[in-house]
């Protein structure tokens, strides 16, 4: 039943919308004059200004941070109540939470293995790409 | 008639609808593959330890180990002769590496490497026989896991050498600090000695050592091992000490470079040429040559 659907479409929405903010907050910290903006602990591990600073947080021309920033857009768009009405869009936003999560491991090997680093922030929305896709599944598997 | 005994316990739950189990699971699946992904990165880097290490950062050489380095006793490397030296630099043809007039010495390194490490130490000793050194820094190899880690020893970024008799290039093409997993790039080969190092030295190893274009080494001419755990002070103090295993390694090493410079200059400064440890690296340039 979609008013059902679009009901249990809510969580996704929901987990989109907490990476879209997260990511607008990195993608705000990166183009602002004072990195001290972005409050995070800073230790051996934990050093969020190292990795988004870093050579890495760039792909080509675009800030790892924009790049969130444009797919919690799109995720957001496709995870909204009125999008689930449209089941042919099932398969878009399972490939698109999947992209996400292989994304989000990329990042975390390059936090691991090239910064030697781990950004808080960062870890966040790879959580909430993880969390993405485990609510679209389960939401996607209630339509069927 | 007593009433049916019944139990105080509640009826277990019914099963899950499998359409709802399977929702479950198809939900949890990413969770747990990721999960294990991460649990499997982490286990690496804890196993593995780490990628590159940074060594110490670059610093002004401490007077008294330049004064020491610079100004080794005559008689300290004539007792040595060539020690335990032996990557013996080989003859090789091709164009004189000249600049100003002059024979030129070219030395590709890099601050991280431990093999690089060691041989600037009987470099500078030799070269210190034929012109004078201003601004040697002081620094060491990269930290483990790289193989001898923390090397001591100086580096040529930034340093000068003055000689009417040679000429010196210095290029340390990395630094021996991680920048974002790699080490952050420091002098610039130019075009002309990137292409002397194609020609001698195609696998690009490092250190490598061309001597005016006659002859080219790449490696340490003796094993890093001597100076493991050594401080600059230490290393300095020992090149003093003819029966040290550091000054039959540098200092070995220093009388076969000085041997071959001499080569260079037509056998002079005449008193560093003639000296015992020189000729003792000479003859063993010969025999290296002939068994060649």
């Amino acid at each position: 039943m979609p008013a059902e659907l679009a009901r249990r479409g809510l969580a996704p929405f929901a987990v989109a919308l907490f990476g879209l903010a997260v990511s607008g907050y990195l993608t705000v910290e990166h183009y602002a004059a004072a990195p001290a903006l972005l409050a995070c602990p800073e230790s051996a591990v934990v050093n969020c200004a190292k990795v988004t600073t870093s050579s890495w947080s760039q792909i080509g021309p675009l800030p790892v941070a924009v790049l969130g920033l444009g797919y919690f857009l799109v995720m957001t768009a496709l995870t909204a109540p009125p999008a689930w009405r449209l089941p042919r869009l099932n398969t878009v936003r399972i490939a698109g939470a999947a992209a996400g999560v292989l994304m989000a491991l990329y990042l975390i090997w390059v936090e691991l293995f090239r910064v030697e680093a781990i950004c808080l922030w960062c870890t966040a929305v790879h959580a909430a790409a993880v969390a993405l896709l485990s609510s679209v599944l389960w939401t996607s598997s209630s339509s069927r | 008639m007593p009433a049916p005994k019944t139990s105080a316990r509640r009826p277990p739950a019914p099963p899950l609808h499998p359409r709802r189990r399977n929702r479950w699971l198809v939900a949890g699946a990413p969770i747990g593959v990721v999960i294990i992904a991460v649990s499997v990165l982490v286990g690496v880097k804890l196993g593995t330890g780490s990628g590159p290490k940074s060594g110490t950062r670059a610093e002004t050489a401490a007077a008294a180990v330049v004064q020491a380095v610079t100004g080794v006793p005559a008689g300290v490397l004539d007792a040595v002769g060539v020690g335990t030296s032996t990557q013996l630099p080989a003859a090789i043809a091709g164009p004189a590496l000249t600049a100003d007039g002059k024979p030129r010495v070219l030395y590709v390194g890099a601050e991280y490497c431990p093999f690089c490490a060691a041989q600037r130490w009987p470099m500078i000793v030799a070269l210190s026989r034929f012109g004078t050194w201003q601004g040697l820094g002081q620094t060491t190899s990269a930290g483990a896991p790289e193989v001898y880690p923390d090397t001591a020893t100086l580096t040529f970024h930034g340093a000068t050498y003055r000689s009417e008799l040679l000429s010196f290039t210095g290029v340390e093409t990395e630094s021996n600090q991680v920048v974002d997993g790699r080490y952050a790039p420091l002098d610039t080969l130019s075009a002309a000695d990137a292409a002397v190092l194609r020609a001698h030295d195609p696998s690009g190893g490092i250190p490598f050592v061309d001597l005016g274009g006659r002859r080219a080494t790449t490696g340490a001419s003796y094993s890093p091992a001597v100076l493991a755990g050594k401080t600059h002070a230490q290393i300095a103090a020992a090149l003093a000490d003819p029966a040290s295993a550091i000054a039959r390694g540098v200092n070995g090493a220093a009388n076969v470079i000085s041997a071959a410079l001499c080569e260079l200059t037509g056998g002079q400064p005449a008193a560093v040429c003639t000296s015992a440890g020189v000729r003792a690296g000479a003859a063993a340039l010969a025999d290296s040559a002939h068994a060649g």
